[in-house]
């Protein structure tokens, strides 16, 4: 095998955009259709919702926490350490909250999309369901699609939640920053759709229909083979990274 | 059947909890918790400067919270700032010789407008003036009073000017503090270059207290620290006739710049203030 | 639906089917017909698309040119509702059984019930536990897929593929990996469904002994065409020599040992020398 040249590269990666935009068409026609099958999506919601909100939880607490810890350290250099709830709150909000939780999401769920539906395929489960006249685009991918865009604004509003807790928890609690002044700084600064609509909600939104989509995907179109599925699990990280790292400047762009 | 029941109840939980965090964050920490929703009156208050004061800032009577700006306008006639003030209706007995001036939250807080009270039998009715206030504080002034050694002294008994020629004024800003012996003694009032002369001429406000300076005394651009704003520190001279309104001081020396002072760390290690040390060491 | 064809018509009927699939010809104008009510082997060498022919049957590809008829219905024209409808009433039970690894056994058989209809919980419950007792694992209806062996795999998928009790049912390679146990169990079964419900069937497979105890009727595909057919007790004595070869193993014949391949002499670098 000899290298390929750069421009394949490039190449490979429109010609992966532009299947994965057909593919959102093909799931978007297919959701009428998916109706039917709402508690399939119910579960689905179960298992990328509700079951991720352990590491959620764990790591917006440890955020915040963190979060807490270092502005104490550099606003005490100015005798600031009043702002750090200003700081921690819209810190959260407008990017750690959507962005920490959209790339744990792509780990956790998002890989377990794209590995569940590749073995899927892999099993000729698809197949089977094709067989037993039930559209798999409609019975398997857009549920998991669905859920997921649900999941996420969800599982960002409690990871803000937890990283507002563990910044007050280490600002006031631990160091003694004033609890009034924290809170009362915080309400004077942040505003409802600034920050938090346009965080938790435009952008989480948007990168669950990206990290979804990329995910659903990779499962479905990988090659029926378990270094496929391997392979495929490994693409839906790598490519959910860039595309929530690459679109959250986009959107920070046009949001601020 | 009874497996997926589960599900839903789980997936419902998850849906609650994650909307409950979602309206707890939009209510609980940004400004809508300060939006005003019981029975309030309006006075007003005149401000020479407001600062950043904006609208929905709190305002606070001994650090407790009892109303909002509601509006802010400039009044063209008086050159001032008209403030609204939206004041909960259970706090209704302030007195009417109440001072309310603009407060900055700590260095790098928001500023809100607080109210001390005065002497007067009679209260605030809906509608009144608020006829003391003090204007809102310059950033360079806070700075000043981290950084340096004293406070800024209050203008409230008058000051006279005296004029400055420096090659070099740095980042001096209008309202940085002049000290002698490290004492905050005036700001600065105006700081603007000659056309003729290319230098910048900095008019000093000292307050009258102080009307004892000797006229050969010199005035230097000095900064509080590494990364402190810069001051004016005038070292006294020895004639016997003093400055006077409108005098200008002829000995003079510009402010040395960022690479200098970065230089003075490096060579000389670090500064005798202990909190700069390791800023010094990088 | 259509009218159906009249009894007597073959069920599939496949007219001048050609495919090419990345540039090989896999079909190269088949005809095959597959007659109601019996049980039909496809055999051939690996390779040959004989697993590509039952999904002809059942829409999941589509030839280049030809006709794949199924009960009167030309099913490469059909629109996805009607090949939906068709597939109701068809059964495909998957090489590697394909059983839905979220549900349990129960769910899996009641899966197409559920999706297709809205009969009552106690019915679903009757008529798994009905195709379960056929297959004979009515004591398994707890287990996931993953607790199951081959063997009981591959029956809990036939179960499922007669949950609707269909016209036809398509076996892809059903004794593949089975011991002699499993593979008579799973002969038995073929043989009930197909006299007892009177179901066509069509396997595809390579065990001649095995297709000899179930099957009335027997295609030899190879490059693309039916070679041979005929009664499987008497196809391999037809003198042909695909026969011959295929079930005689013979390691070389009509299919070669060698995949084509360029000249041995020039790959190796030895042309030179041997001019």
């Amino acid at each position: 095998m000899s290298a390929r040249p750069q421009r394949n590269v490039i190449t490979n990666a429109l010609a992966q955009i532009g299947e994965a935009g057909l593919f959102l068409l093909t799931l978007l026609a297919a959701v009428p259709r998916s109706l039917r099958y709402v508690r399939e999506t119910v579960r689905q919601l179960w298992f990328v919702g509700a079951m991720s909100l352990t590491i959620i939880t764990v790591c917006g607490l440890f955020v915040g926490m963190v979060l807490g810890l270092q502005l104490y350290y550099v606003l005490s250099i100015f005798g600031g350490t009043a702002a750090s709830g200003t700081v921690v709150a819209i810190a959260i909000y407008r990017e750690l909250g959507p962005v920490v939780t959209a790339l744990l999401f792509a780990g956790r769920a998002g890989t377990s999309i794209t590995a569940e539906i590749g073995l899927m395929r892999a099993t000729d489960q698809l197949a089977a369901m094709e067989m037993m006249a039930v559209d798999p685009i409609a019975y398997v991918a857009v549920p998991r699609y669905l859920a997921g865009l649900i999941a996420m604004p969800l599982l960002c509003a409690v990871f803000c939640a937890l990283g507002i807790y563990g910044g007050h928890l280490v600002g006031v609690t631990w160091l003694g920053i004033d609890n009034g002044t924290f809170w009362s700084n915080m309400t004077a600064t942040v505003d409802v759709w600034k920050d938090v609509v346009n965080g938790i909600l435009v952008k989480s939104l948007v990168f669950g229909a990206v990290v979804s989509l990329i995910a659903v995907y990779q499962g479905y179109t990988t090659p029926p083979t378990s270094e496929g599925v391997a392979y495929a699990t490994t693409r839906t990280v790598v490519a959910s990274s860039i595309a929530i790292l690459a679109l959250d400047f986009v959107l920070t762009a046009f949001l601020m | 059947m009874s497996q997926r029941n589960s599900y839903a109840v789980g997936t419902g939980l998850f849906i609650v909890l994650g909307f409950a965090a979602l309206a707890y964050l939009a209510t609980q920490t940004t400004s809508v918790a300060n939006t005003h929703q019981g029975a309030s009156y309006t006075v007003e208050a005149h401000f020479a400067n407001i600062g950043q004061l904006k609208e929905r800032a709190p305002v606070k009577i001994a650090g407790v919270r009892v109303g909002q700006v509601s509006s802010i306008v400039l009044d063209p006639k008086q050159e001032a700032a008209d403030v609204k003030l939206s004041i909960d209706q259970a706090y209704s007995h302030i007195p009417d010789d109440s001072v309310a001036t603009i407060f900055t939250s700590g260095l790098l807080g928001d500023q809100y407008v607080g109210i001390q009270y005065g002497s007067s039998k009679r209260d605030l009715a809906d509608g009144g003036t608020l006829a003391r206030t003090k204007p809102a504080q310059q950033l360079e002034e806070m700075l000043g009073k981290f950084f340096g050694a004293g406070g800024v002294a209050d203008n409230l008994g008058g000051s006279y000017t005296v004029k400055a020629r420096f090659g070099n004024v740095g980042a001096l800003t209008v309202g940085a503090p002049v000290k002698m012996a490290g004492v905050a003694i005036g700001s600065v009032a105006a700081v603007h270059a000659d056309p003729v002369k290319l230098d910048a001429e900095v008019e000093l406000s000292i307050d009258k207290k102080y009307d004892q300076i000797p006229d050969d005394s010199a005035a230097a651009v000095f900064t509080s620290g590494l990364i402190g704003t810069q001051y004016v520190a005038i070292q006294p001279g020895g004639s016997p006739e003093f400055l006077k309104n409108g005098d200008e001081m002829v000995l003079t020396q510009s402010a040395m710049q960022l690479e200098d002072l970065i230089g003075k760390f490096l060579v000389n290690g670090s500064p005798a203030e202990k909190k700069d040390a390791p800023a010094g060491k990088q | 639906m259509t009218a159906p064809a009249a009894p007597s018509e073959p069920l599939v009927r496949i007219r001048g089917l050609t495919t090419v699939l990345n540039g090989k010809t896999i079909f190269d104008a088949l005809d095959l017909d597959i007659p109601r009510g019996r049980v039909t082997a496809i055999m051939g060498p690996s390779g040959t698309g004989k697993t590509t022919l039952l999904k002809h049957i059942t829409g999941q590809m589509r030839g280049d040119a030809g006709q794949v008829l199924v009960d009167g219905q030309n099913v490469p024209e059909l629109s996805r509702e009607k090949l939906f409808a068709l597939r109701e009433k068809i059964g495909y039970l998957f090489q590697n059984s394909a059983l839905l690894t979220d549900f349990d056994v129960f769910e899996n058989i009641a899966f197409p019930l559920r999706q297709h209809t809205r009969l009552p919980e106690v019915l679903i419950r009757n008529i798994v536990l009905t195709k379960l007792q056929a297959v004979g694992l009515r004591g398994a209806a707890g287990l996931m897929p993953a607790e199951l062996s081959g063997g009981m795999a591959r029956r809990v998928a036939l179960a499922r593929a007669i949950v609707f009790d269909p016209m036809l049912i398509l076996y892809d390679e059903p004794f593949v990996g089975l011991d002699p146990i499993a593979l008579s169990q799973v002969l038995k079964l073929i043989r009930t469904l197909n006299e007892t419900l009177g179901i066509t069937s069509v396997l595809v497979a390579h065990e001649l002994d095995a297709i000899k105890q179930v099957a009335d009727l027997v295609y030899l595909i190879a490059n693309g065409k039916v070679v041979a057919q005929g009664d499987p007790r008497t196809i391999a004595d037809d003198g042909s020599p695909w026969t011959r070869q295929f079930f005689g193993g013979d390691i070389d014949g009509p299919v070669p040992f060698q995949y084509p391949a360029g000249d041995y002499a020039q790959a190796l670098g030895l042309a030179g020398e041997r001019a």
